[in-house]
């Protein structure tokens, strides 16, 4: 695996000096070896992914490509459904979620090549920020056992990391792909509302939810993303816009980009190590041109209320059979904050959708009418450890769910493209990450400053894997 | 479904009282789906 990205795979099969099913046994036998530990995967499909990927080295000997995902492993987060797998949503029950159509974005990886090897773990039904799960057990970080890989879409993060597949999905509701990706050391990409089709994804939040892809490098959360975008008739919200080329303008150099610095908030309370690293990537950008604005943002606090009233509203609607039929299933913490949804009035609901409303117009138009992107930390420390993090009383742990998902949340509120991209080490070896911004539908700019910063570190040509054990 | 515990009541109140607050001048043109239509902008797809 040493060394190989989407990018780099893709080349190498697309020229016969590797096979889809070379690769392909490769993972599986890194997942056999070392997932007891990590525990990344909830359902291995081997058997499918072989004769996936035989049938894929059968159409390239044929003369016939998929494109840039041809015979690429991949997995997705267990609240995707893919057809003849079941869909635990990181619930005791393995089928928890079978919804009519399959996971619209997993259709459309397997149609540009990727080979599925299965489902990954997550936090139940994807309540939570730390990887902690009660029915599938924690997921390790890859870099640092008996420390978060965050979440919730952990075992995406962590078999990204670990090198069991080149791209992964998660979903997105409150930093639940940024966060494993910062956790893991890899590149973690929240769309714009609307840009990637959320059909056939267990729903947490209808008006939060986001699906993207986690890839080791941005440039290959940019070809995941180029796949899985676009108008899906069958997602009431999906976006009508034409989705451009952001691959074409990754390489354009960054000079003049107005990068906004936050004065307020989003460096309060932050690891000294990761405040660090997130400063001198900025520098780092300007150094390439990037043109640094210090601005006040508008206060968090109210989006963050905001997201907090729709998801626990929605979320409790979702889960009401669950909770009511079967609440000895749900872990305390998750059931917690689920019951919350049910004391929350309609009132308060529409009040807290017309006051997003009003705070996206306003925030759109004053941040991005001075700076094309804005740079924060994504977590406020490097991945905690997990006994740390899911100790203690009921309060305790919701008030540090919040803490720790306190940079990412706002962003959910405000639909906006958000991009997590590794930058550094702490000083004992656990992942360091920053978090770009963007306009609505502006993954390009978001990405281009991701890639940059990935290009200028040299993070593209040496990239680090994990020392695993048996 | 069994009665909420003082905990899940104090973490409802609290949210009750933080969109009270950011709704209190909120105009009466607001709408809930405008989230959306700050989103897409003016740009007409079509």
């Amino acid at each position: 695996m040493t060394g190989w990205t989407i990018e780099t795979l893709a080349r190498e099969i697309a020229t016969c000096r590797i096979s889809a099913v070379e690769a392909t046994e490769t993972c599986l036998a890194r997942i056999t070896r070392f997932d007891r530990r990590i525990r990344s995967f909830i359902t291995l499909d081997a058997d499918g992914a072989r004769a996936a990927a035989r049938g894929l080295d059968a159409e390239l000997a044929r003369g016939r490509s998929r494109g840039a995902l041809h015979g690429i492993p991949v997995a997705l987060k267990d609240l995707c459904h893919v057809r003849g797998l079941p869909t635990s949503c990181g619930t005791k029950t393995a089928e928890y979620f079978t919804p009519e159509r399959e996971c619209a974005a997993a259709t459309r990886l397997r149609g540009a090549g990727a080979v599925i090897l299965g489902k990954l773990n997550m936090v139940e039904l994807a309540v939570g920020p730390f990887g902690d799960n009660p029915h599938h057990g924690d997921v390790q970080n890859p870099w640092r056992p008996g420390h978060s890989a965050g979440g919730s879409s952990s075992g995406s993060g962590a078999a990204v990391a670990a090198g069991f597949v080149l791209g992964a999905l998660g979903s997105d509701t409150g930093g639940s792909i940024r966060m494993p990706a910062a956790c893991c050391g890899i590149a973690g990409l929240k769309p714009t509302y609307g840009r990637v089709s959320r059909t056939g994804v267990m729903p947490l939040s209808w008006s939060l939810d986001h699906v993207g892809p986690m890839t080791r490098t941005v440039r290959d959360a940019a070809l995941l993303l180029a796949v899985i975008a676009g108008r899906d008739a069958s997602d009431a919200t999906s976006s009508r816009r034409p989705v451009p080329d952001d691959l074409a303008t990754l390489p354009r150099a960054i000079a003049g980009l107005r990068i906004g610095v936050p004065e307020n908030y989003y460096f309060d309370r932050v690891d000294p190590e990761m405040e660090a690293a997130v400063r001198a990537a900025i520098r780092a950008l300007e150094g390439l041109g990037a043109v640094l604005v210090d601005l006040r943002l508008p206060d968090p606090e109210p989006l963050v209320g905001v997201a907090n009233v729709i998801t626990r509203s929605e979320s409790a609607a979702i889960h009401a059979r669950l909770l009511r039929e079967r609440p000895h299933e749900v872990g305390p913490v998750v059931r917690a904050r689920l019951e919350i949804g049910f004391q929350i009035s309609a009132h308060d609901y529409i009040q807290a959708q017309r006051v997003r409303s009003r705070l996206t117009r306003e925030f759109i138009g004053e941040v991005f009418g001075t700076v094309d992107a804005i740079i924060t930390p994504t977590i406020p420390e490097p991945a905690p450890k997990l006994e740390t993090v899911t100790a203690g009383s009921l309060e305790e742990i919701v008030r540090r769910t919040g803490q720790f998902s306190r940079f990412t949340r706002p962003f959910n509120a405000l639909g906006l493209p958000a991009l997590s991209v590794p930058c550094g080490w702490s000083t004992d070896g656990r992942p360091l990450a920053f978090q770009v911004v963007g306009r609505p539908f502006d993954e390009a700019t978001v990405l281009r400053l991701g890639c940059a910063w990935e290009m200028s570190a040299g993070a593209s040509g040496r990239l680090l894997e994990p020392d695993l054990v048996d | 479904m069994a009665d909420p515990s003082p905990d899940v009541r104090a973490a409802a109140a609290d949210l009750a009282a933080v969109i009270e607050r950011a709704s209190a001048d909120l105009k009466l043109a607001e709408e809930p789906s405008g989230f959306i239509v700050a989103l897409e902008g003016d740009e007409d797809p079509a």
